[in-house]
């Protein structure tokens, strides 16, 4: 599979009051043609910074892309304009976020504003803009479409909220669609229901995802591919069979051993056993960062991996790691 | 055996909806309709459900901090379903509570240590230089180094202010501590310290735990008996391992069937068995509120409310299609 967007050494920062935080400090990797690939670690990781830098939403008032390389099928996204950047936006690369209701406009109903990104990006008549999106709002199952064409953003339930967010960003059949934490203020059986539309979805359109999140569950579920970060950079690159059969950087394990397991063998009643708890707190971001982010934590630390940042090790298969004291 | 730590009997809260130029009321919003359930001490006892099914209702109405519309609360077999704040202020030490978000409910102008020490000393329990030892011994325990006593709210990460949360908490050695959603809001690998932490200390000091959250997975982990609940009401409650293993009420099955696990390969074998929204708690259907996204409902759900009903020792469940002695076996689907 040929890569559609790929991701070079990519840092991206932002000033503040206490420093420079070096938010993604580093990333590379590739979304191949109509893969899902998500991308998981925890609050300020970097995870949704390296989302909008895809997109060129860092604000320029506080932060930049301070290195490395976006291309988007060939094209040099940080070298883009901003009139060329908005020509792609929602059309060829689109995106989805937790909060539909902060990016739906509550002044228009959900027909007009499915319909203007049709007009803006594909240059048909209004009519027709109309129609295809009654047509995206059957493709995501929302049912009576006509109807609800007409309705205000407030009126939807918030399920019914992100399906109208899906179908704007599919109005205008992107390569990439950016979906970051799109489940996480859904209830469960909402979320589920969002999750198997998305996976559809991408199966009929052909569309690459890139899914952005915290929850381990999802990530298992949804994805083919997997980036685990933390502290703004790349630590661990796996499909995702591989990675969670044999998770290999000690954040990532860390990680899994730490989620409380709903498909384990229930034990008999009373006993708990222990989360195991990964130890301290995430490094301060405004600081240089010597050597491996997670050593402060890590249990097989050594002064190497306080010194020197470590290599990514290719474990086969596509599996890649960056840890010094890493056995395959 | 003792008196429960916490009995409720047909809780009953209705929130007026107000409309209209005179702002009369127009309707109600059903948030908790005739829940019943009882907690021994040192037991954590779970309240599952989507948002609105009323399980945060539930909390502050038995902390009394909203006034109950019908049924009864009683604390160590008292009943305090109708003291008056002055009156309830004593039993309130028995009863604390901590929250998502412990921020929200901590003064950013005192320090640390003076939170946590309020309520000894709003109780009497400690003066002076006693209140700093007993709050220095309560930092460590909850495992924050006593030197952040001088920190303010604002210093201190997600994780540590939730145990400055528990620490408080802790202070007025309660008997039954309300935990609502406390480890949602914090990332995977400290919610494992919370969680742990939570665990110890309920098996240090016997505490008991109403313990709300969406989770199954935090759930499971923590809660010895669940109550699962839809639109007001408790539609099934078991032991944690019974109700893992053999759910009886078709909302307990198809949460379980929608909760993702950390394992690829469950997502080819999963089947979802329910789709739809839930309807709003202010119009809930007419009889057993789940019919509408049950696969299993016949004629008789859309009329009759089924009641909490035990099918086996300590297993209640509200469904129709479950009668007494019904067991496990998995439901037909109706033509």
């Amino acid at each position: 599979m040929s890569a559609i967007l790929e991701v070079r050494d990519l840092h991206t920062q932002f000033d503040t009051l206490d420093g420079v935080v070096r938010a993604v400090d580093g990333v590379s990797f590739d979304v191949a043609r109509g893969e899902t690939l998500g991308i998981v670690g925890e609050s300020g990781c970097g995870k949704s910074v390296t989302a909008l830098s895809i997109l060129r939403l860092i604000p320029p008032e506080t932060g930049r892309i301070a290195q490395g390389s976006i291309r988007f099928e060939g094209t040099e996204l940080t070298a883009l304009g901003e009139e060329e950047m908005k020509g792609l936006r929602g059309h060829r690369i689109s995106m989805i976020f937790q909060e539909p209701m902060t990016s739906l406009n509550p002044v228009l109903t959900v027909g007009t504003q499915i319909a203007e990104n049709v007009v803006r990006h594909m240059g048909v008549p209004w009519s027709a803009a109309r129609e295809r999106a009654r047509e995206m709002l059957d493709l995501v199952r929302i049912a009576d479409a006509r109807r609800r064409l007409d309705e205000y953003p407030h009126q939807l339930s918030g399920g019914m909220r992100q399906r109208v967010m899906i179908a704007m960003a599919l109005s205008c059949d992107p390569q990439v669609l950016i979906a970051d934490e799109p489940t996480t203020a859904l209830d469960v059986t909402i979320q589920a229901q969002i999750l198997d539309l998305m996976i559809e979805l991408k199966e009929k359109t052909g569309t690459a995802i890139v899914l952005i999140t915290h929850d381990l569950g999802v990530v298992a579920e949804t994805t083919e591919r997997v980036v685990v970060m933390y502290a703004g950079r790349k630590v661990e690159e796996a499909p995702v069979e591989a990675l969670f059969d044999n998770p290999l950087h000690p954040y990532t394990r860390g990680l899994m051993r730490a989620i409380p397991r709903l498909d384990v063998e229930a034990d008999a009643a009373g006993t708990r056993p222990r989360l195991q708890e990964i130890p301290g707190l995430v490094p301060i971001l405004t600081r240089p960062i010597v050597g491996c982010a997670f050593a402060a934590r890590c249990e097989l630390a050594t002064d190497r991996c306080r010194a020197t940042p470590p290599p990514f090790v290719d474990a086969g298969g596509g599996h890649t790691v960056a840890c010094w004291e890493v056995t395959l | 055996m003792s008196a429960p730590v916490l009995q409720v009997d047909g809780l009953v809260k209705h929130f007026p909806i107000l409309g209209g130029l005179l702002q009369r009321r127009v309707g109600e919003v059903r948030a908790v309709d005739g829940v019943s359930f009882a907690i021994a001490k040192g037991e954590t006892l779970g309240l599952v459900g989507e948002s609105g099914c009323g399980k945060s209702t539930i909390g502050k109405t038995v902390l009394k901090l909203i006034e109950p519309t019908a049924g009864r609360i009683l604390l160590g077999g008292e009943d305090v379903t109708k003291l008056k704040p002055g009156a309830m202020w004593q039993h309130r030490r028995h009863i604390q509570t901590i929250f998502q978000d412990p921020y929200s409910s901590m003064n950013p102008r005192l320090a640390a240590g003076t939170i946590v020490g309020e309520p000894l000393e709003n109780y009497g329990i400690t003066r002076g230089g006693e209140t700093s030892e007993r709050v220095a011994q309560l930092f460590q325990r909850v495992g924050l180094r006593p030197d952040a006593m001088r920190k303010y709210a604002h210093e201190f990460s997600g994780g540590q202010r939730q145990r400055l949360g528990i620490a408080k908490a802790l202070s007025v050695n309660p008997e039954l501590i309300v935990a609502d959603e406390p480890v949602s809001a914090l990332d995977v690998s400290v919610q494992a310290q919370v969680l742990n932490l939570l665990i110890d200390l309920q098996e240090e000091y016997g505490l008991a735990y109403l313990f709300i959250s969406h989770d199954l997975a935090v759930m499971r982990h923590i809660s010895h008996r669940i109550a699962v609940m839809y639109l007001g009401r408790i539609v099934e409650l078991a032991t944690k391992r019974t109700l893992f293993t053999q759910p009886l009420h078709p909302y307990t099955e198809a949460l379980l069937s929608a909760a993702t696990a950390p394992d690829p390969r469950r997502r080819r074998t999963r089947k979802r068995i329910v789709q739809g929204d839930v309807p709003s708690p202010a119009r809930p259907p007419p009889g057993c509120h789940f019919h509408t996204r049950c696969p299993y409902a016949i004629a008789e759900c859309k009329v009759t409310a089924p009641p909490l009903i035990e099918v086996a020792p300590g297993h209640h469940v509200a469904c129709l299609r479950r009668p007494v002695g019904g067991g496990p076996q998995p439901l037909s689907v109706s033509g």
